[in-house]
C-alpha cells in the first residue's frame, strides 16, 4: 500500500499539469465571484453583477490559453533542465556512464537481435490472404506409428465433399520437372495445384493471370512462373505472358507471373494445374491445405474431420484405421526451430535483466555517493516530486543512449547472424525445406527497442528514488553524507539484486552447458560414413516425357553406367557411384514391407519394414561405409545373374538376432523377382539425423532395380567447385538435355540438417557468456563500492592489528555470500526451467549433474575473482591514510 | 474622475510584488489593491493578471497557497518569497533611479547644457 501510494504521488509530481489545469480554472471563477460580489454590492441584482463581471473580465479562454502558455513553456524548460542537468552528471563520472551504457546496450542489444529473429520467424504472417486460418491437414495411421503421411487425391476429394468445417481446401504435389530449349537444360522445382489456388491463397498475380476453376476439366498445359524464375530466366521480360515454354519435352503456355511474396509459401520455379481426373488418381504423398471458416477453431475441425475419417474407411477400406493430423501452417512451418527460439526468447529476457539489476545496482551505489547532494537539495527546497522527474530523466536518458547503442549492436548481429545462418531449415520428417525469411530490422523492432528502452529506464530509476526519498534530510546531512544508502536497508536491496542476478546467471549458463554439451555430443556421433570430401548432385532421366529414350528400364540402368564410366575417368575423382537416396539429404523416402524366407509367417497384419536403397557397386566405398561381413555389390550383379541384397547391420540385428543372415532370402512384395540373396551385412547408417538411431536399411543393386532418378556421390581431394565443372561436361558428352541440379557437398548438407541445434547453440553461448560478463561487473562493482565504504574501517582493523588476510576474507566473505545464494536459488529454478529445452537436448538429460556442477563451480570461480581484485585493494589501504580520510 | 495611465511595459510585475509585499492577498484582492494604492490612477486588465501571477510563481518571486477568504471563498493567496522581497527592493531602487534621472532630464534647461 506505502509502494502504491508513493508510486501515485510520484506520477503526479511528473505529470502535475491536468492538475494545475483546472487549479487555473478555479482560480479565475473566483476571480468573477468577487467582482460580482463587489458590483452586486453597488445595488445591482446578483444575476446583472455576474453578467457585468464576466463581461469586464473579456475573453475568459484568452486568458487561461495565455496562462496555458506559460505553464507549458514551464514544463517544457524544466524537461529541458533535468535532462541538461542528466547529461551533466552522466558526463561528470564518465566511467560509471560507460559501464551503464555498455551493460544496457549488450542487454538491450541481444534482446533486439533475438527479438528480430523471432519476430519474423514465430510471430510474422504468411503474406496470403486469411493466413491464420490456413491448416494443414496429414494422415496418420498409428497402428503403424506413421505420424503424418501426405494424403491422395481421393482423400482430398472426400474431405472436400464431407466436411463443413472449411470455406475451402486446397491440393499440391511438389515435383520437378526439366526445361529445355532455353539455354542449358534445367531442373525446375514445381508445384502442381488445384485450379482454386488463385483465390486460395489470394494471390494477386504481378502478370497475367492464375489459373481459372474450369480449367481443371481437362488437361491444360497452363503455366505460371514464380517471380525469382520470371526474373532469372526470362530476364523479367513484361510481356512473357501467353509466350511458350518447354516442360518435360511438352509445350506450355504461360499464363502469370507470381507476386514476388508467394515465394515465401512456395519456394519453388513454376506452377501447373492438376485436372479433375489427375486428382482422381493422384496416389498419397500430397499435400493438403484448409482455410477453416471464421470463428471454427482447429479442434473443432479435427473432431469433424476424426468422425469424416470414420466414414470414409467404411466405403474405401484401404483408409481403416487412419485419422488426419491437423497443424496451423504458419506454426507447421517453424515447428522445428520454434523451441530454439523461445529457449533464446526467454534466454535474452533473462540477459535485460541481469542488466537491469546491474544498472540499478550501480544506480545504487552512486546514489549513496550522492545522497548529501540530494539531502541538501531537499533542504533548499526542491520538491520531492522535482527530485524523481530528475532521477527518473536521468536513468531514461541513460537507457536510451544504451538502447541507441544497443540497436546498432543488434543491427550489427542481426548482419552477422543472417551471414552465417543457413537460408533454409528442413522440416522433419517431410522430405522438405523451408526458406527463412531475411531478417532486418523494422519498425515493429525499432519500438520495440524503444519500448524496451524506456521501461528498463523507469524500473532501475525508480529503485533509487524509493530508497533515497526515503531517507532523513536531517539525518543524512548529520551523518557527513552516509545515510540510508549505507544503512542496512540499502545493503539488503543491494544483496537482493545480487542474489538475483547470480540466480538468473546460473540459469543461462546452465542452459548453455547443456547445449554445448548436447552439441558437441550430436557432432562427435558419426553418421555411420565419412562426410568429408564428399559431393552430392542430382540427375533425373526424364522418362515421363513423350519421346523418352529413358521409358525402358534397361535403358535407365545403361545411361547411369554410361555416366559412371565417364565421370570415373574426370581427373581428381577418387570414387564414384550412384544412389537413389544419400543418407541426411532428406531428397526422397523409399520404405517398405519384406518378408525374410527362412522364417516362420507373421500373424497376419504385423509386417517387417525397412529403407530400400538402389546403389551402384562402388557406393560403400565411395561413402566410407565399413563392410562388416560378406560382399558388396559388383558389376556382375545385373540383370542376368541371380537377385541379390546387402543388408544393414542394424537389419541384421532386428530381424536376425542369432542367426547368420548371410544366405537367408528376403523377398520384397511387388517386386518382379521377389527371391533375393543376402550376400553381405554393411554398417549402420544415420539417414534421417544425427539424432536418429540407423535404421533397417536394405539395399539393392542398381543394375537390378532402375531408377528414374539418382543422386551422385564423388569421393575427392579437389573442391567441389573446381571438379563440379569436369563433372558437368561428363554427363553432358552422355545426354547434353540432362539437367544437374542439388549439388552440395556433405558438409554442407550435414550443417543444413543441424541448423536448429546450431542456432540454439551459437546464441545460448553468446548469451551465456553475456551473463557471465555482466553477473562478473555486477559483483565487482557491488564489491568495490563496498571496500571504498569501509576503507575507514579496514583502516582501524589494520591499525588495531588484523593481518591483510583477514581483510580480503571480509571482503570476499561479503560479496560472495549473496552469489552463493543466487547460485542456490538458480540451482533450484535451473531444474525446472531446463526441461523446456529437453526437447533440444540430444543425449544429455536437461537436469545433467555434470553440467550443474560444473556451471555452479565456473560461476563460483567467476565471483570469486570478481570479488578478489577490490579485496586486495582494500588490503592495501594504508591505516594512517584511511584513518586520516574523513 | 481621475485620468487613468498606461502601465509602462515590465512594470505590471513590479506592481503585484508592491502590491502583495503589503500582505497575502488572492488574484482579486491584488487588482483592487493596485487600483487603491495608485489612487485609481493605473488601471490593470483584469485578466492579464494571471499569466503575470504564474510567472512571479514560477520565478520563485511568489509563493501562491489555496486559503479561504473573508467572505468564506476558496481562493489562492498569493505571498512575497525571501527572493520575492530581495527582487522588489532591487526594482524599487532601479525604478526611482529611472524616475529621478528622466525627471532631471525632463527638468533640464537649456542654459544647463
Amino acid at each position: 500500500m506505502k509502494l502504491l501510494a508513493s508510486i501515485r504521488s510520484l506520477m503526479s509530481a511528473i505529470f502535475h499539469h491536468p492538475r494545475a489545469e483546472s487549479d487555473l480554472d478555479e482560480e479565475l471563477r473566483a476571480h468573477v465571484h468577487y467582482r460580482a460580489d463587489d458590483l452586486e454590492r453597488s445595488g445591482i441584482t446578483r444575476k446583472e453583477a455576474e453578467r457585468k463581471a464576466q463581461i469586464d473580465f473579456g475573453g475568459h479562454e484568452k486568458y487561461k490559453e495565455e496562462a496555458r502558455e506559460e505553464q507549458r513553456s514551464y514544463f517544457l524548460e524544466a524537461l529541458m533542465q533535468d535532462l541538461r542537468f542528466g547529461l551533466r552528471v552522466l558526463r561528470k563520472s564518465p566511467s560509471f556512464t560507460a559501464m551503464a551504457i555498455l551493460t544496457l546496450a549488450l542487454g538491450i542489444g541481444a534482446n533486439t537481435a533475438i527479438f528480430t529473429l523471432a519476430n519474423t520467424m514465430i510471430f510474422q504472417h504468411l503474406p496470403v490472404r486469411a493466413s491464420n486460418r490456413l491448416v494443414v491437414i496429414w494422415i496418420n495411421n498409428m497402428e503403424h506409428s506413421w505420424s503424418r503421411i501426405g494424403p491422395s487425391g481421393q482423400d482430398y476429394l472426400d474431405w472436400k465433399a464431407r466436411t463443413k468445417s472449411f470455406e475451402d481446401l486446397f491440393l499440391f504435389e511438389h515435383g520437378t520437372g526439366t526445361v529445355t530449349g532455353q539455354g542449358e537444360p534445367e531442373q525446375v522445382a514445381g508445384l502442381r495445384v488445384t485450379t482454386n489456388f488463385g483465390d486460395f491463397f489470394g494471390i494477386k498475380p504481378f502478370l497475367g493471370r492464375t489459373f481459372l476453376l474450369e480449367e481443371a476439366v481437362a488437361k491444360n498445359n497452363l503455366i505460371i512462373l514464380s517471380y525469382h524464375y520470371w526474373q532469372g530466366k526470362f530476364g523479367s521480360n513484361l510481356s512473357i505472358v501467353g509466350r511458350g515454354i518447354t516442360l518435360n519435352g511438352e509445350q506450355y503456355t504461360i499464363i502469370g507471373v507470381l507476386p514476388p511474396e508467394v515465394s515465401t509459401v512456395f519456394p519453388g520455379d513454376v506452377v501447373v494445374p492438376f485436372d479433375n481426373a489427375w486428382v482422381e488418381r493422384a496416389d498419397s504423398d500430397l499435400g493438403v491445405f484448409g482455410r477453416l471458416k471464421k470463428g471454427v477453431t482447429v479442434a473443432q475441425a479435427s473432431s469433424e474431420m476424426k468422425v469424416v475419417m470414420q466414414g470414409i474407411a467404411l466405403e474405401r477400406p484401404s483408409r481403416k484405421g487412419y485419422g488426419t493430423v491437423m497443424v496451423p501452417l504458419e506454426s507447421a512451418r517453424v515447428e522445428y526451430i520454434r523451441p530454439a527460439l523461445l529457449v533464446l526468447l526467454g534466454a535474452v529476457g533473462f540477459v535485460l535483466l541481469i542488466a537491469c539489476a546491474n544498472v540499478a545496482n550501480l544506480m545504487l551505489a552512486r546514489s549513496v555517493a550522492r545522497q548529501k547532494e540530494f539531502a541538501l537539495r531537499v533542504a533548499l527546497g526542491a520538491g520531492r516530486g522535482r527530485m524523481a522527474r530528475q532521477f527518473l530523466a536521468e536513468s531514461t536518458l541513460l537507457a536510451l543512449l544504451g538502447g541507441g547503442a544497443g540497436l546498432l549492436l543488434a543491427w550489427w548481429s542481426t548482419f552477422l547472424l543472417m551471414k552465417y545462418l543457413p537460408s533454409r531449415i528442413p522440416v522433419p520428417n517431410a522430405a522438405d525445406t523451408i526458406l527463412l525469411p531475411t531478417v532486418h530490422l523494422d519498425g515493429t523492432v525499432l519500438v520495440f527497442t524503444l519500448v524496451i528502452s524506456l521501461v528498463t529506464g523507469i524500473v532501475f530509476g525508480l529503485l533509487p528514488i524509493f530508497q533515497t526519498l526515503r531517507c532523513d534530510v536531517y539525518e543524512t546531512l548529520k551523518e557527513g553524507g552516509k545515510g540510508a544508502l549505507s544503512s542496512p536497508r540499502g545493503n539488503r536491496a543491494r544483496s537482493a539484486l545480487l542474489i538475483a542476478e547470480g540466480a538468473l546467471a546460473f540459469i543461462l549458463v546452465i542452459g548453455a552447458g547443456l547445449m554445448i554439451k548436447s552439441f558437441s555430443h550430436l557432432l562427435s556421433q558419426s553418421p555411420g560414413f565419412k562426410p568429408d570430401h564428399l559431393l552430392t548432385l542430382r540427375i533425373k532421366l526424364p522418362d515421363d516425357a513423350k519421346d523418352s529414350p529413358y521409358k525402358d528400364p534397361k535403358q535407365q540402368i545403361a545411361t547411369f553406367q554410361r555416366f559412371l564410366t565417364k565421370i570415373q575417368a574426370v581427373p581428381g575423382v577418387g570414387s564414384a557411384a550412384f544412389a537413389e537416396i544419400v543418407p541426411l539429404t532428406q531428397d526422397d523416402m523409399d520404405m517398405g514391407f519384406f518378408v525374410i524366407k527362412e522364417q516362420p509367417p507373421l500373424p497376419p497384419g504385423e509386417h517387417l519394414s525397412s529403407d530400400f536403397r538402389d546403389i551402384s557397386p562402388d557406393y560403400f566405398r565411395t561413402m566410407g561405409i565399413p563392410l562388416i561381413q560378406g560382399r558388396t555389390f559388383t558389376d556382375y550383379d545385373n540383370l542376368d545373374k541371380a537377385r541379390v541384397v546387402i543388408i544393414d547391420e542394424s537389419l541384421a540385428r532386428h530381424f536376425f538376432a542369432n542367426q547368420n543372415p548371410i544366405g537367408k532370402h528376403l523377398q520384397i512384395p511387388d517386386a518382379r523377382q521377389p527371391e533375393r540373396e543376402i550376400v553381405g551385412i554393411v554398417g549402420g547408417v544415420r539417414d534421417t539425423g544425427f539424432d536418429q538411431q540407423p535404421r533397417p536399411t536394405i539395399y539393392l543393386p542398381s543394375q537390378q532395380d532402375s531408377d528414374q532418378s539418382m543422386s551422385l556421390v564423388v569421393r575427392t581431394n579437389l573442391p567441389p567447385t573446381a571438379i563440379l565443372p569436369a563433372i558437368k561436361k561428363a554427363i553432358w558428352q552422355v545426354d547434353s538435355n540432362l539437367p544437374v541440379f542439388n549439388v552440395r557437398p556433405m558438409d554442407e548438407v550435414i550443417l543444413q540438417i543441424t541448423s536448429a541445434q546450431r542456432i540454439a547453440f551459437l546464441a545460448l553461448d553468446v548469451m551465456a557468456i553475456l551473463a557471465l560478463v555482466l553477473a562478473a561487473i555486477g559483483i565487482y562493482g557491488v564489491t568495490s563500492y563496498a571496500v571504498g565504504q569501509r576503507t575507514r574501517e579496514m583502516g582501524i582493523r589494520m591499525a588495531l592489528g588484523a593481518q591483510p588476510g583477514d581483510v580480503v576474507r571480509a571482503v570476499v566473505g561479503q560479496g560472495l555470500k549473496p552469489m552463493l545464494w543466487g547460485l542456490a536459488i538458480g540451482l533450484i529454478a535451473a531444474v525446472g526451467l531446463t526441461r523446456l529445452m529437453s526437447s533440444l537436448l540430444f543425449g544429455v538429460t536437461a537436469t545433467d549433474p555434470l553440467t550443474f556442477g560444473g556451471v555452479a563451480l565456473l560461476l563460483g570461480v567467476v565471483a570469486l575473482v570478481a570479488c578478489y581484485i577490490p579485496a586486495r585493494r582494500a588490503m592495501q589501504v594504508d591505516p594512517m591514510v584511511a584513518l586520516r580520510h574523513e | 474622475m481621475t485620468v487613468q495611465a498606461q502601465i509602462l511595459p515590465g512594470t505590471l510585475d513590479l506592481l503585484i510584488l508592491k502590491a502583495v509585499s503589503l500582505g497575502p492577498s488572492h488574484g482579486y484582492g491584488i487588482l483592487l489593491r493596485i487600483e487603491q494604492i495608485s489612487g485609481k490612477a493605473l488601471l490593470i486588465e483584469q485578466g492579464a493578471l494571471y499569466p503575470a501571477l504564474f510567472r512571479l510563481v514560477r520565478q520563485g518571486l511568489l509563493k501562491a497557497n489555496w486559503g479561504t477568504s473573508d467572505n468564506n471563498r476558496r481562493a489562492k493567496f498569493y505571498d512575497l518569497t525571501a527572493a520575492g522581497q530581495k527582487r522588489l527592493r532591487k526594482e524599487e531602487e532601479s525604478w526611482n533611479r529611472l524616475v529621478s534621472a528622466i525627471g532631471t532630464a525632463l527638468g533640464a534647461r537649456p542654459e544647463e547644457i
